[in-house]
C-alpha cells in the first residue's frame, strides 16, 4: 500500500476501527515507513489531548427545563413536578428516569426473563448505572491505577472485587465506588471505553457458575455471568460486541 | 403514544445534543433553540423511531435543525466569541491552569474547521462516537467519515502548529 492510500487506515486505526487484517497491513507499512509513522505519532497525541482536555460544552440548567415545558404532553408524573414551585435538577429528572427504567423493564422484560438472576436485579443495576452518569462524582475512589482501587474495598465488602489493567485492550479503569445491591454491599467498578462508560457490578452469589446472559434494553447493554461464587453484571452503552470483549477479559482475568 | 418511553430513550441524551448543537451553531442561545426544538421533534415522531441508536437518531434531528438554524443566520457560522466556559469543577485548580490554555487552543482550532469537518470530528473525539454511528447522524457511507476524519485531522494539525511558531 502507498502511503497515500495508508492515510486515512491511519485514523481507523487510531479509532479501533480496523478489522485483523487491516490492522496487520497498516502497522507493517508503519514498521517500514517513518513518515507515516511520525505522523501517526502526530495523530495519537492530539487525540489524546482532545480526550484529555475534555472540549464539551455543559447545558445550562435551564435547558432541561424549557424542553419540559416545551413539551405538549400529559404525563401525570411530570406535570406534578412541573407544578411544584421548585426548578427540576438533574437529580430529580435521574430519579425519574430511573423510576421509570424500573417501570419498563418490568413491564417489558420480566416476564420473558423467566426467573434468572438478571430479571431480579437487572432494573437495580441498570438504575444505578444510570444514576451514576447523573452526577459528577460517578466513583468514590478515583484512580486509573489497579492497585489503588482493589485495596480501597478491603473491609468494605467481603470479597475483593477485580480490577484489571485493561488499557491495552482499550478499557480504561475509572475508579470504584460501594453499591448496595440486593440489600448487601456490592462493588461497581467504572472503565471507559472512548466516552463510554461500563459499570461493572460485583456481588457474592450462592449459584453455580453461569455462562453470559445478555440483556438489551433502549440502547443500554446488560450482560450477566456468575463465576466462582460471585456475580457479575457489566452495564453500557458501548457496542454489545465491546461489551462482551470486556466481559470476557473480566472473566479470563481472574 | 408513550410519553415514558420518549423519556427513558431520549432525555439520556440532552447533554450530547446541547455539545453537538453547540459545536455546529457557535452560539449558547442557538444552540440553546436547536435542542429545544430538537427535542420538540423528538417526541412528536418518536413513533418513527424504530429502536436502534437513540443516540444517533436524536443527533440527525439536532443536525438538521442545526442546519436549519445556520441556513436562516447566513456568515455567523463560525463567529462565536469565546467567553470564559464553565469548567468540570473535579480537577485540582493547578491542573486547571495548565489545562486551560491548551484546552482553549484546541477549542478555537476545532471551531475554525469547515463545517463539515468540525461535525465528523467533533462525533468522533468528543462525543466519542464509532464510524458507524457517526455514518448514521450524517447519513452518509463509513468511508466517507473516514476520509472526513483524516481530513478534519490533517487540518487541526496544521492549524495547531501554525500560529504556535510566530516568534520563530
Amino acid at each position: 500500500m502507498t502511503c497515500r492510500e495508508i492515510e486515512p487506515l491511519l485514523n481507523a486505526r487510531l479509532d479501533e476501527e480496523l478489522d485483523a487484517a487491516g490492522l496487520a497491513e497498516v502497522d507493517r507499512h508503519l514498521a517500514d515507513c517513518r513518515v507515516c509513522a511520525g505522523q501517526y505519532a502526530a495523530l495519537e497525541k492530539l487525540h489524546h489531548e482532545i480526550a484529555a482536555v475534555d472540549l464539551r460544552y455543559v447545558a445550562p440548567a435551564t435547558l432541561e427545563q424549557k424542553i419540559e415545558e416545551g413539551l405538549p404532553r400529559q404525563d401525570p408524573a411530570k406535570e406534578r413536578i412541573g407544578n411544584s414551585r421548585f426548578p427540576i435538577g438533574w437529580w430529580r429528572a435521574a430519579a425519574v428516569a430511573a423510576a421509570l427504567v424500573a417501570g419498563i423493564l418490568a413491564f417489558h422484560y420480566a416476564p420473558r426473563m423467566g426467573d434468572s438472576e438478571m430479571s431480579e436485579v437487572g432494573q437495580e443495576i441498570l438504575d444505578s448505572h444510570l444514576r451514576s452518569l447523573q452526577v459528577e462524582h460517578p466513583v468514590d475512589v478515583a484512580s486509573s491505577d489497579q492497585h489503588t482501587v482493589k485495596p480501597w474495598f478491603q473491609g468494605k465488602t467481603s470479597f475483593s472485587p477485580p480490577t484489571p489493567d485493561l488499557s491495552k485492550e482499550g478499557f480504561d479503569l475509572v475508579g470504584g465506588r460501594l453499591e448496595v445491591l440486593r440489600q448487601q454491599p456490592a462493588a461497581a467498578i467504572v472503565y471507559k471505553r472512548r466516552q463510554h462508560v461500563i459499570s461493572l457490578y460485583i456481588a457474592p452469589s450462592n449459584d453455580a457458575t453461569i455462562g453470559i446472559e445478555s440483556q438489551d434494553v433502549h440502547g443500554y447493554h446488560l450482560l450477566h455471568w456468575s463465576q466462582a461464587g460471585i456475580n457479575y453484571w457489566a452495564v453500557s452503552d458501548v457496542s454489545p460486541e465491546d461489551l462482551r470483549i470486556f466481559a470476557n477479559l473480566i472473566r479470563g482475568g481472574r | 403514544m408513550d410519553s415514558r418511553y420518549f423519556e427513558l430513550t431520549m432525555w439520556p441524551h440532552l447533554r450530547a445534543a446541547y455539545n453537538y448543537a453547540r459545536w455546529l451553531v457557535r452560539d449558547p442561545h442557538d444552540a440553546e433553540d436547536v435542542v429545544q426544538e430538537s427535542f420538540l421533534k423528538a417526541y412528536r415522531s418518536i413513533d418513527t423511531y424504530r429502536g436502534g441508536d437513540a443516540r444517533v437518531w436524536m443527533l440527525a434531528i439536532v443536525r438538521n435543525a442545526a442546519m436549519d438554524l445556520l441556513r436562516r443566520r447566513p456568515g455567523r457560522a463560525t463567529t462565536e466569541q469565546e467567553g470564559p466556559e464553565p469548567v468540570d469543577p473535579s480537577p485540582s485548580p493547578e491542573r486547571r491552569l495548565l489545562d486551560q490554555s491548551r484546552r482553549e487552543q484546541l477549542r478555537r482550532a476545532i471551531a475554525s474547521l469547515a463545517p463539515e469537518f468540525r461535525d465528523t470530528l467533533v462525533l468522533r473525539e468528543i462525543e466519542g462516537l464509532s464510524y458507524k454511528e457517526i455514518a448514521g447522524v450524517l447519513r452518509v457511507p463509513i468511508g466517507t467519515v473516514m476520509s472526513r476524519l483524516a481530513r478534519a485531522r490533517n487540518l487541526l494539525l496544521s492549524e495547531l502548529s501554525a500560529p504556535k511558531e510566530v516568534s520563530q
